[in-house]
């Protein structure tokens, strides 16, 4: 299967790049100082009722944290290979453009829920150390870890894309951090009062701070699902025909 | 092995390759020999299913290089010019991948791992990191890279560029060895090489082709396929005058000062006319005082300069 061989290629190679490190370090760092800061917030101001998952999800600084993420991960998929000309050793072996491209977002994928490892690690030092143990609520758990999935596969297919249109890992990663603000920004229409109501149920649909929110109450809604899963395929088609035209016109 | 018939390629306006066509057989070592911007390039790009042509058709081992490209792209090994490779990877590694994705079966991939990299001389470096690799090793690593899978087609983009002499001449053996079991097209600009290791030659200028014959026959294309260096002591315009009067000389150039009373005269023959008995036959009838009469062959740099200049 080329889409596995590529796949693990893809996966493996970040681990050989100082970059990668760099980014996991800084991530579980920033991870570790929201959550102490969280754990402390809650013990100095007495909260009868607190969700740590809740508080830590709602925070900026949790969307800032993936829009540094996301481009350092995806700058170099397809620049990378165009700068050194592996594209060419690459696609001249017997794979398709599909196995490249999806093996190149999976891999990225999997790198960046990597990244939010710590935060596991974190919550169960939590688990283990208080007395009483709080209460775990695995529903909670498990449609936030789906959604920062979603949610985190569209920003990577993003990146991706933008990785595709040059062979510059800056003017990538440059991109890749405008279109996410672009598509964050849509969620803070809630924000302003003199907006049509129309607009803003729109808004709310696409809006990935609420997606969030709602899945740390625990509530399954099968609108972002569809709505990142379509988006997410919608980028990588877009990908895979800029892939193939580059090859074209090269 | 390959079929090209009315191959073009344009880019953004600009016509690389304007019509060529050419086969090559199986068990062939062709050589393609053009100036810097001739269209070598472009046409292995499009002959390994890298660019697609503008229009023509091609066929490898049978395949439509654009409608059956996966099945084309199993079937030959392609190594593109100054040698891309994933620097990040170790020796091993990188063959080990490059095996899986060009699907060899897995029980055979360590064994042809193995022997590729014995074939390539790369053993003493399996387990290096690809970019702390020298210029040489890494050329090695994209041959080695390009016969992992055993492709009936090795497709060689320069591949003795930026060699030391050592290493073009193992490298040479090399790919003379491969000739035994595969099909090679090679560019090259070191015109020795070709001589030594291809079995035809084709040569392309602006995008076309211009003469497709063994080396040995390209030569004879240059003045006769060579001259006879003649140095008798003469006067140098007696030379030339007695010797041109023979039937079946076209020209003769004298290197002029002469030393003290000797001419040294090149002379041109009509192609495939051996007129050294002739030469020797004025001589002894001047009673010339002879001292050095030699046959020098054409190369096949003359060859290739006469037939890329304008």
């Amino acid at each position: 299967m080329a889409f596995w061989t590529l796949f693990k290629r893809e996966f493996i190679s970040y681990f050989n790049s100082a970059v990668a490190y760099v980014v996991l370090f800084g991530s579980a760092f920033v991870q570790g100082l929201m959550f102490t800061i969280i754990i402390w917030a809650i013990t100095d101001s007495n909260f009868k009722q607190a969700s740590v998952l809740q508080i830590f999800f709602s925070w900026t600084l949790f969307w800032l944290l993936i829009f540094v993420q996301v481009p350092l991960i995806t700058m170099r998929v397809f620049s990378e290979e165009f700068k050194l000309g592996t594209i060419e050793m690459l696609l001249t072996a017997p794979v398709r453009e599909w196995d490249v491209v999806l093996a190149k977002f999976f891999g990225a994928l999997t790198f960046f829920l990597v990244l939010w490892l710590p935060v596991v690690l974190d919550l169960l030092a939590l688990q283990l150390f208080s007395s009483p143990p709080p209460p775990v609520y695995w529903s909670q758990i498990g449609m936030t870890a789906l959604t920062i999935t979603l949610v985190g596969g569209f920003y990577i297919s993003l990146g991706v894309f933008t990785s595709v249109l040059t062979k510059n890992q800056i003017i990538a990663a440059v991109l890749c951090f405008a279109l996410l603000f672009i598509t964050f920004g849509i969620s803070t229409f809630r924000w302003f009062r003199h907006i049509d109501a129309n607009v803003l149920a729109w808004a709310s649909y696409a809006s990935a701070p609420e997606h969030i929110q709602n899945a740390g109450l625990g509530l399954f809604d099968s609108r972002p699902i569809v709505f990142y899963v379509s988006l997410t395929a919608f980028m990588l088609m877009l990908t895979k025909s800029i892939l193939e035209s580059r090859r074209l016109r090269s | 092995m390959i079929e090209v018939e009315n191959l073009s390629k344009t880019y953004s306006g600009f016509r690389a390759v304007q019509g060529i066509s050419f086969h090559v057989n199986k068990g062939e070592i062709v050589g393609f020999l053009g100036p810097n911007g001739a269209g070598k390039s472009t046409t292995m790009k499009v002959l390994s299913g890298y660019l697609p042509p503008t229009d023509g058709k091609i066929s490898i081992a049978g395949f439509d290089v654009v409608n059956d490209s996966i099945e084309v792209r199993k079937r030959i090994g392609y190594m593109p010019e100054n040698v891309p490779l994933y620097t990040d990877m170790r020796v091993n590694e990188f063959l080990r991948f490059r095996a899986e994705l060009k699907k060899v079966a897995s029980r055979k991939i360590k064994d042809r791992v193995e022997t590729v990299k014995q074939l390539c001389h790369l053993k003493d470096v399996e387990n290096k990191i690809i970019g702390t690799l020298s210029k040489g090793y890494r050329q090695r690593v994209g041959l080695a890279d390009a016969m992992v899978h055993e492709p009936e087609l090795l497709i060689l983009d320069e591949p003795t560029i930026g060699l030391d002499p050592n290493q073009i001449r193992s490298v040479r053996d090399l790919i003379k060895d491969l000739g035994k079991h595969h099909t090679i097209l090679l560019s090259t600009h070191i015109l020795s090489e070709v001589e030594l290791t291809c079995t035809r030659v084709l040569v392309i200028n602006r995008g076309r082709i211009e003469a497709s014959d063994t080396p040995a026959n390209l030569t004879k294309l240059v003045r006769g396929g060579g001259s006879i260096l003649l140095e008798v002591k003469a006067a140098h315009l007696e030379v030339i005058s007695k010797i041109e009067a023979l039937p079946d000389v076209e020209d003769v150039e004298v290197t002029l000062p002469g030393d003290g009373d000797w001419t040294q005269a090149k002379i041109f023959a009509k192609p495939g006319v051996d007129v050294r008995e002739a030469v020797y036959g004025v001589v002894r009838a001047n009673d010339w005082p002879l001292r050095e009469m030699a046959r020098v062959k054409a190369t096949l740099e003359e060859a290739f300069v006469e037939l890329t200049q304008d």
